[in-house]
Order: C-alpha cells, then sequence, then structure tokens
C-alpha cells in the first residue's frame, strides 16, 4: 500500500515573506482556513489552489510540496 | 467591501457554523424523538391536526437543513464571502459528509428492512427516520471536519 505523503513548506515560505495566513488567503481567493489546512497537511489542494499558492509566494509549485514516503 | 475583510468575515462564519452544525442535528434529532414518541404513545389513533402541523414543520425543517449542507448556506450574504464559504476544503468537507450520510443512511435501511418483520411501521415513519438520520449525520460530520479545520491556527 501507498504510504505517500503530500509535504508542504507553505508555512515556513510564508513566514519568509511576513505574510499572514489571512493575507495569503486573500491573496489567493479562498478561507483562511484552507491556508490553515493545506499548511497543516490536513488537505491536499488541487493542482489550481498549488499554483495559485505558488504565483502567490512568487515560486515554483515544486518548492511549496514534494512527495514524501 | 474589501477581499481582506470578506477573508475575516467568511471566516468568523465558517467558525459559526461549525459550531452551530452539531447543535442544529441535536435539535433535529430532538424534535423527531419527540415525533416519535407520540406516534408510538398514540399508535392506532387517528391522525390529528397537530400531527399534520408537525409532519409539515419537519418537512420544512428538512428541506432547509438540506439546502443548507448542499448549498453551503448563508444565502443572504454577498456572492464573495459565499464564495470563501464554499472554498475546496469545504467543499472536500461537505462531499465526505454527505458521503457518510448516504452510507448510515443505507444502513438505516436494510435495518429497516428487517425489522419490519417484527415490528410494522408505516411508510410515513420508516421515511422520516431515515430522512433524519441521513442528515443528521451528515450534519454532525461537516461540523466536525469544519471544525477540525479551524483547530491548530
Amino acid at each position: 500500500m501507498a504510504t505517500e505523503r503530500l509535504a508542504n513548506r507553505l508555512n515556513q515560505l510564508r513566514g519568509e515573506r511576513a505574510l499572514t495566513q489571512a493575507a495569503l488567503a486573500e491573496m489567493v481567493g479562498v478561507s483562511r482556513k484552507t491556508i490553515n489546512t493545506v499548511e497543516n497537511g490536513v488537505f491536499v489542494p488541487s493542482t489550481l489552489l498549488a499554483l495559485k499558492l505558488a504565483r502567490a509566494l512568487d515560486c515554483r509549485v515544486e518548492d511549496i510540496f514534494s512527495v514524501e514516503d | 467591501m474589501s477581499q481582506g475583510s470578506n477573508v475575516e468575515e467568511a471566516d468568523r462564519l465558517s467558525r459559526r457554523r461549525a459550531r452551530m452544525l452539531p447543535v442544529l442535528a441535536i435539535i433535529f434529532i430532538t424534535q423527531q424523538a419527540a415525533y416519535f414518541s407520540d406516534r408510538f404513545e398514540g399508535a392506532g389513533a387517528a391522525v390529528r391536526a397537530v400531527d399534520h402541523v408537525k409532519i409539515g414543520a419537519w418537512v420544512i425543517l428538512s428541506v432547509v437543513l438540506l439546502l443548507a449542507l448542499t448549498t453551503g448556506g448563508f444565502w443572504f450574504k454577498s456572492r464573495e464571502v459565499r464564495a470563501l464559504l464554499d472554498d475546496e476544503v469545504t467543499r472536500a468537507h461537505r462531499a465526505a459528509a454527505l458521503q457518510l450520510g448516504f452510507i448510515v443512511t443505507m444502513i438505516a435501511a436494510f435495518a429497516i428492512y428487517l425489522l419490519i418483520q417484527f415490528e410494522p411501521m408505516s411508510a410515513r415513519d420508516s421515511i422520516h427516520l431515515l430522512v433524519t438520520i441521513g442528515i443528521a449525520t451528515a450534519l454532525v460530520r461537516f461540523g466536525m471536519l469544519e471544525r477540525r479545520a479551524h483547530l491548530g491556527d
């Protein structure tokens, strides 16, 4: 059975840009709850949201997300 | 209203919804318990006018709760706020809640199907029970998932 999980550096990248969860949510057009659940690894975002997050943080999707075994 | 304040308002309303959904489920179930206790006490008796009112009230409440579950509710808020209240995570939570509601309803339907061999139950009561179980389960699950999503802020 596959045990991979989606790891992310969203919290770190957001912190480096001095953005609050609410500010990032506003930039991406989602609720703060969504940012929170993605950061905590509770929710796996869609490709669309991942691309929007990358654009808002001015980085690549791979810089935010990675597959963790 | 700016997008920033929309995010704040959506956050506040989302927390309120997460708190309210399990409470609504309890109120909903409690009302049905009263309905069924009256039904069993008066088994065999003619349907009274008050029963029609109760059934009508139950239908209205069920439809409102079902609409709130499937659309996200907050119908009188702005389109922007409603979009934030119905974003990706919320839609995923709703789908999971409705899925569980469906599964529990099916299990309850099979249980009723077996039980009516020993204890007859009218079609109306069976439907009443199934709809109540399905909606209440989905409400509780949706509320739990939403509350969990707000943890760890």
